[in-house]
């Protein structure tokens, strides 16, 4: 029973942070209908932010997240000013490739600065530090701190959206672009700071998850399908849908902890015999065909 | 015999194109019989598989508009095809690699016909997912060798046997995958004439004028994706038996997939010619640079930083290719 209750946590721990990174690329396509599969790759500079910061200045990594969020906008915005602007003319072909240029030369780049060892955490106050909550749960203290901050930035980016006039600008460009450069709405600019915007929030969550996951240039890619399981799931622009399918993929992401449950209760040996620790990503893939195909809207989508 | 006529039948094009592509391939067929280095070799081979998996990409991706990004997949049941019957039952080349493509032809039926109610962004995505799905599954799976993949042994299997298509030189790979490419231009010249070329390049403009003009849409789509399918599987049975080895994170990566796709592009995606310019650019250029800047000045990782340049400009700057810019430069002399 605790393999389940732990896994539930944990899927919705992680799913938290999930949905953090998810929401940038939600943003992103909900403007301006443009797949960025750079994201991961913001992820990563985020991931490497926080750590380089935490160990230049000595600071625990979790102070780091303001230096990761600007970090975050300026990439976000460099890249939609200096190139995916010229993308937009372009057909849909060109802007698929050309995003997936950007990641190779993200990743390339870290590959070539930073090496392609794995690097961790070593030091801070959460480190090593957990929670026991009762029934055998144990909660590593820096996973619930990410979560708990991913929430926090996750409400300040919905109410930037939903009750200023700049989030007001940016949900009637998604809307109807033409339209919204009619009524004095600077449109161009508006793609600019969605860009921003879904690079900060990208990068602040990836200075949340190099907390407790090893960083190294190749896992942007993993985090890039995990956002599109997300965004698809909730539906491609929504923002509340990317948090509640944020927790879904967090439990399809534990579906191993699931797995292990039902093995040791049942005491099944076919069960035992699948290598599903090494099938763990294999679902999120599943997932996203599964649900492009039965609802390509999504669950809150309301682009088609 | 109409059907013959038609592939053999260049007439369309102008005469310039085809004296040029003419004493290319003329040189091709010379090529062995210069002094090259086996270095070079290698490259020539990988482009002309490289060429072959873009026409393949091009009847979809091309002449279609639907951006696949998955095609590793099928090079992988292709190529786990033939590696697996050679290894286990001694089944020669010839005959494994139409299995392979028919596996890989009625997969891609299987997995069409959901995908292709997908339009889009969204299309190109799902492919991925069941191209990484593919090979996450051929990573745990004992029989095909797992994660360790399969590796045919020269001990076993000694060179040269031409059924089994394992030679020790790379000059009779060379002839061989020759052959295909010229079959496969072959083809594609009747394809792009046929009547199912003439469906695709309306779906791609309208699907909505196509679908009135009572074309299947779904169907045609389906049917042009076994045949890119079969395309790319064959020349992954063809890499099995080249390289000898084959991994799941070697034949089945998105990079590759990835690769397929850029290099119709950078050539003229939609065009006869397109893809054979595009690897004909990209492949020399990849390998060159990795063997100047990545292995011999030590700096990891910076040809393909080049590489990803090269994909960002071309795909801001001129998302036509570089058939786009001859028929560009054509159109306006002709003015």
């Amino acid at each position: 029973m605790d393999i389940l209750l732990g896994s539930i946590v944990a899927g919705i721990l992680l799913g938290m942070v999930i949905a953090l990174v998810a929401l940038g690329l939600t943003i992103i396509f909900g403007v301006m209908d443009i797949v960025n599969f750079a994201h991961g790759e913001f992820l990563m500079v985020g991931m490497y932010t926080g750590l380089l910061t935490a160990q230049a200045t000595g600071v625990d990594p979790l102070f780091t997240l303001p230096v990761a969020a600007v970090v975050g906008f300026l990439l976000g915005v460099i890249c939609y000013a200096g190139f995916v602007k010229f993308l937009l003319r372009g057909p849909m072909v060109a802007q698929l490739l050309g995003t997936f240029g950007l990641m190779l030369f993200l990743r390339n780049l870290a590959l070539l600065i930073f090496g392609s060892s794995d690097r961790t955490v070593h030091q801070g106050i959460l480190v090593g530090k957990s929670f026991d909550i009762g029934m055998g749960i144990i909660v590593p203290a820096t996973k619930l701190a990410a979560a708990g901050l991913s929430v926090v930035a996750f409400a300040a980016v919905w109410l930037l959206m939903n009750r200023t006039k700049i989030g007001r600008a940016l949900t009637a460009t998604a809307l109807n672009a033409q339209a919204a450069r009619y009524m004095g709405i600077p449109t161009e600019k508006m793609n600019a700071l969605a860009w921003g915007i879904g690079g900060g929030s990208v990068t602040v969550a990836g200075a949340l998850i190099v907390n407790f996951w090893a960083v190294n240039p190749f896992m942007g890619l993993l985090f890039t399908m995990i956002a599109f399981a997300v965004v698809a799931l909730g539906g491609f622009g929504s923002v509340p849908g990317a948090f509640f399918a944020g927790l879904v993929v967090g439990l399809i992401m534990e579906i191993p902890g699931f797995w292990d449950f039902f093995t040791y209760t049942f005491d099944l040996q076919w069960m035992a015999d699948v290598p599903m620790t090494s099938l763990k990503y294999m679902w999120i893939y599943v997932a996203y065909f599964v649900i492009m195909v039965v609802r390509p809207r999504g669950l809150f989508g309301w682009k088609q | 015999m109409e059907t013959v006529r038609n592939a053999l039948d260049f007439s369309d094009f102008p005469r310039a194109d085809l004296f040029i592509a003419g004493g290319i391939f003329f040189l091709f067929l010379l090529f062995p019989f210069f002094s090259h280095s086996s270095f070079a070799m290698v490259t020539m081979i990988q482009f002309l598989m490289f060429s072959i998996y873009g026409m393949g990409w091009n009847t979809i991706g091309g002449y279609g508009g639907q951006v696949d990004l998955g095609k590793a997949q099928y090079v992988g049941i292709g190529a786990y095809t033939t590696g697996v019957m050679l290894i286990r039952w001694d089944v020669p080349f010839w005959f494994s690699m139409p299995v392979g493509m028919a596996i890989a032809v009625i997969w891609s039926f299987i997995i069409g016909y959901p995908l292709f109610r997908l339009k889009g962004h969204y299309f190109a995505i799902a492919t991925i997912a069941t191209s990484l799905v593919l090979k996450d599954l051929f990573t745990v799976w004992p029989f095909v060798g797992a994660a360790r993949g399969l590796e045919i042994s020269p001990v076993r299997f000694p060179p040269p046997n031409f059924f089994r298509l394992i030679f020790k030189d790379d000059i009779h790979y060379y002839y061989v995958i020759l052959g295909f490419f010229f079959l496969s231009i072959l083809y594609m010249n009747w394809f792009r004439k046929s009547r199912l070329g003439y469906q695709l390049r309306c779906i791609k403009d309208n699907e909505e004028v196509a679908r009135s003009l009572g074309i299947n849409v779904h169907w045609a789509k389906i049917k042009t994706y076994a045949i890119a399918t079969a395309f790319v599987s064959m020349v992954g049975s063809f890499h099995v038996c080249y390289i000898k080895v084959i991994e799941p994170v070697d034949v089945m990566s998105l990079d590759l997939s990835i690769l397929i796709a850029l290099m119709a592009m950078l050539g003229g995606a939609g065009s006869l010619w397109g893809p054979v310019i595009g690897a004909g650019v990209l492949i020399p250029l990849k390998s060159y640079l990795k063997e100047w800047l990545g292995a011999s000045a030590g700096l990891v990782g910076i040809d393909l930083i080049l590489y990803a340049v090269i994909i960002m400009v071309v795909s801001a700057f001129e998302p036509r290719g570089i058939w786009g810019i001859v028929e560009k430069v054509r159109r306006r002399k002709r003015r």
